[in-house]
């Protein structure tokens, strides 16, 4: 028995022993050449499969490890813009007699993949195809919904199940160096996805493999960095690829990306010189870190907006209002946007949220641009006084008040002494489970209680809350969008009847009757002008147009249009555009990032 | 080993089967009974792209179905499938590279605790009634009514954040101090009042007293005789230690970011990851099975007094 315990014991030291001495040992020895760079963005990336991921830090590493037709990149004047990759050149489509649109493109010479053999037109083909495809239900399978045939891929029967199972994309290798697509109709942001990872090449015969991309031994791919290692949880170096046909540009030998996701954890290294950049930093220390590293600290736009959004099912009239129909529907319009004035959006930003947020007055966010390339936010709304559909400046923080509580007396009985409203139904706020989010939750809480209304606070785990928030389970819920792309429609074709984004039921349920909404496009040359129609019969219709639409200009002013009408329902309550916050070693020089947030450190040097 | 022994172990084993079916069963039903799924995220995906997820993993098949298949392929080919959220990694690799880290820090957990505690407690009974007995025994106390997410928390606080004396995420050598502390701490003081108790109770037996009488040296008696017999109790909380460091590990390992299995156990509920909540909960359970029996039979090695029925 002694033996036994005392081996034991002898196992566990020399377990304990191993543990110490692991990890202890470091590359040292300062290098003549350039240094890798070492960062952190994230945990563990749940896929580094181009076609399957949908984070963002998955796609900064995809972004290193491939090469699409175009790619990011930042000029001599520090402009950010698409340029070509794998293609010669990225040349203009050609409109068809039928309004589809082909693009043509020629691939460079002295393309391979890792392994070394030669990348073709045929590689793109398959890939393509792969990532729309329903047989790989990528999450981002939509990315490639502007290719002809992706709707017929997709298009199900009554029973949900699909009607062309063989169905492909209008995407062909006319020979090993030409690539023919045809789109259903022109866009603005073509080039733009081609720089996206799920149009990124893959080889049918590497991906045959279901754990491809899970290890470096089995992971081929055409970029600028090859992976060499990924220590699951710990750590994934890349190391640049000389097969690699703009070898030459690179300057970042080799890439640390440590995985994790404890900010506390990220600042302590960045702050030993550890890591050069960590992509989050302690809410609570960001006022600080602001004061401490004014040329280290960063605030980027992010193309998102964070809001409340309202089930447009949820019946918020005193039960006394003999309001029915189109005019309910009305006045809860009135009364929903009437609330969206009471918060303080500044002091959401500054004091709750501190993370440099931008406050916001419309739902497509900060960053996205407009046919003129200037920001759509600020062409948003009617008003030329401000920005977007409200004024969020601070001083006009009481006329928004005195405004939203005049509404609000039309329907709710209000008592004069207590300066508050007696018979507002008792409302349920719905989040997630986090403390930000619960921060945000507290202060709509005690403004509300201010006028008067009750509304109670619930937060469910994350996923019971995505379950919950899509049934409609809810009255008002905390809510946030991120765009894939830069073009207003990945922001404004969420709220279709159809769409799984709907989570404000517009035009579901009881709404699918209610005739309360009017557009009007015959100044824009279309047919449709409705007065009090179905959502179906006027949202749906404009965004189906605008999916059509050639024409740019007509079809960003379609667009504010949409955006009009879904603000008009009050049903969303915009309050930040989101901003991302990360922190970079002052002695990195050629780093950028581009509008989704992806990370580029192939030019860097330090 | 007598037949008698050998019927209970038997019987045990039957019993630890069982016990990990029922825990398989209730797992899997409960598992798909609370709301969301696997491939539900922030952005909706379509209806189509749902369904050809959900028939790639058969999860279009009815609720019994799935469950039938599933403990066919666990039992019979030890297969516990694919992760339905890490695409392309199976459950088992998950597993596996999370138990290296998780043995890791319980062993070295549980061998401190099992030291440390062994020589406090055997040095409080000898200093019986002085003050550092008295400490000892407040210490102890205060530790084992402290629950690991406070402890946890406060070292954090303390170590990581306050005085950067030491890093807050475990997925490095260092970081593993933390959790490494704030695991072993209750084993630790339950060791040394066990060992204190037990210890106290054989120097006052008569054997102790006759081998004083007979003039041997101090130091034989506390190690010859009084210290091997105090250990009797000491051995048997070893199942029960190490059960309740692999529970322990589910909360540790997750407020310091340690990449173990318990981390991965409470992300894949998170997830609603199916096939990697049932992966993790048959290795939990199996385990804590196991080392209850091994502990029962433990105490049948060690004293043979003992009749296991």
């Amino acid at each position: 028995m002694k033996k036994i315990l005392a081996l034991a014991l002898c196992g566990a030291m020399a377990l304990g022993l191993a543990a110490c001495g692991g990890g202890s040992s470091q590359g040292g020895g300062e290098a003549a050449e350039a240094k890798p760079i070492n960062v952190c963005l994230a945990s563990e990336p749940a896929t580094l499969d181009p076609h399957l991921n949908s984070a963002v830090d998955g796609a900064t590493l995809c972004a290193h490890l491939f090469s699409g037709l175009a790619k990011w990149d930042q000029n001599d004047e520090g402009v950010l813009e698409i340029v070509p990759d794998c293609a010669t050149e990225l040349p203009e489509g050609v409109v068809n007699a039928d309004g589809t649109v082909t693009y043509t493109y020629t691939l460079r010479d002295g393309l391979t993949w890792s392994d070394g053999q030669p990348l073709t037109a045929k590689d793109f083909e398959f890939a393509w195809n792969r990532a729309a495809s329903p047989a790989l239900a990528a999450d981002y399978n939509y990315m490639l919904e502007v290719v002809k045939g992706y709707n017929e891929m997709w298009e199900t029967d009554a029973d949900g199940n699909l009607v062309n199972p063989d169905a492909k994309l209008a995407v062909t290798a006319v020979d090993d160096k030409t690539l023919e697509v045809t789109l259903n109709n022109a866009i603005s942001y073509w080039n733009e996805l081609l720089a996206f990872p799920s149009y990124y090449p893959v080889r049918e015969d590497v991906v045959a493999n279901e754990a491809w991309a899970t290890d470096p031994s089995t992971y081929v791919n055409n970029g600028a960095y090859t992976m060499t290692k990924w220590d699951h949880n710990s750590l994934i170096t890349l190391t640049k690829n000389e097969n690699y046909v703009d070898a030459d540009q690179v300057k970042m030998p080799e890439i640390n990306f440590y995985l994790s996701d404890d900010a506390n954890n990220m600042l302590t290294n960045f702050e030993n010189g550890d890591w050069q950049l960590i992509d989050d930093v302690p809410t609570n220390e960001i006022a600080a870190l602001k004061d401490k590293y004014p040329e280290e600290f960063h605030v980027d736009g992010q193309l998102g907006t964070y809001y409340v959004c309202w089930n447009v099912n949820e019946d918020i009239l005193p039960a006394d209002s003999g309001l029915e129909g189109t005019e309910a529907e009305k006045a809860r319009e009135e009364i929903r946007n009437a609330i969206s004035l009471l918060f303080d959006r500044n002091y959401i930003v500054e004091s709750v949220a501190q993370g440099g947020q931008v406050p916001a007055s419309s739902f497509v966010a900060m960053g996205l641009t407009d046919a003129d390339g200037s920001q759509f936010y600020q062409n948003a709304g009617s008003s030329a006084d401000f920005d977007g559909y409200y004024n969020v400046a601070a001083d006009a923080l009481e006329s928004n008040y005195n405004t939203a509580m005049e509404t609000l007396k039309k329907y709710y009985a209000f008592d004069d002494a207590s300066g508050k409203f007696t018979n507002f139904p008792t409302m349920t706020y719905l989040y997630n489970t986090s403390e930000g989010h619960k921060a945000i939750a507290e202060y709509l809480q005690s403004v509300l209680a201010g006028v008067g209304i009750t509304m109670n606070l619930e937060n469910q785990e994350w996923n019971t809350f995505l379950d919950t928030r899509k049934a409609g389970n809810f009255s008002i819920a905390r809510n946030g969008w991120l765009a894939d792309y830069n073009d207003p429609i990945s922001f404004l074709d969420m709220w279709t009847t159809a769409s799984g984004n709907n989570d404000v039921q517009l035009g579901k349920g009881a709404n699918v009757d209610v005739k309360a909404y009017s557009i009007d496009l015959t100044d824009l040359g279309y047919d449709t002008k409705v007065e009090n129609g179905t959502w179906a019969e006027t949202y749906d219709v404009v965004i189906s147009d605008i999916k059509s639409c050639t024409d740019m200009e007509k079809r960003y002013a379609l667009m504010h249009k949409a955006e009009d009408l879904l603000m008009s329902t009050g049903t969303i309550c915009p309050l930040y555009f989101y901003t991302d916050l990360y922190m970079l070693d002052d002695s990195v020089q050629g780093y950028f990032q581009n509008p989704l947030g992806y990370k580029y450190f192939m030019y860097c040097e330090y | 080993m007598n037949p008698k022994t050998l019927k209970y172990i038997v019987k045990r084993l039957i019993l630890a089967v069982f016990t990990v079916w029922v825990v398989i069963t209730v797992t899997f039903f409960i598992m798909h009974a609370v709301p969301g799924g696997p491939f539900v995220g922030e952005k909706a995906v379509s209806e189509a792209a749902q369904k050809a997820m959900e028939a790639k993993y058969g999860l279009d098949k009815p609720l019994f179905a799935q469950y039938t298949t599933y403990l066919k392929d666990v039992v019979l080919h030890l297969d516990f499938g694919p992760s339905l959220k890490q695409r392309g990694r199976d459950v088992i690799d998950i597993i596996t590279d999370g138990l290296k880290t998780s043995a890791k820090l319980g062993l070295i957990a549980a061998f401190l605790a099992l030291i440390i505690g062994v020589v406090l407690g055997a040095i409080a009974a000898l200093r019986r009634n002085t003050f550092f007995d008295r400490v000892i025994m407040v210490l102890t106390t205060a530790l084992i009514s402290m629950p690991s997410f406070i402890m946890g928390t406060l070292l954090l606080v303390a170590f990581a954040i306050k005085m950067h004396m030491l890093p807050a995420n475990g997925s490095t050598a260092a970081g593993l101090i933390l959790p490494v502390i704030t695991l072993m701490l209750y084993p630790m003081s339950y060791i040394t009042r066990l060992t204190r108790s037990s210890m106290l109770d054989v120097l006052g037996q008569d054997y102790v007293r006759t081998a004083k009488a007979k003039g041997v040296s101090r130091l034989r008696i506390i190690f010859g005789h009084a210290l091997k017999n105090a250990l009797i109790p000491v051995i048997t909380y070893f199942g029960p230690m190490l059960a309740y460091i692999v529970t322990g590990s589910l909360v540790v390992e997750q407020i310091f970011a340690v990449p173990g299995i318990g981390r991965a156990f409470v992300n894949s509920i998170t997830n609603r990851d199916y096939t990697l909540i049932m992966g993790t909960t048959i290795i939990l359970a199996t385990f804590i099975v196991i080392m209850n029996l091994v502990s029962d039979i433990l105490y049948k090695v060690v004293d043979p007094r003992i009749t296991l029925e």
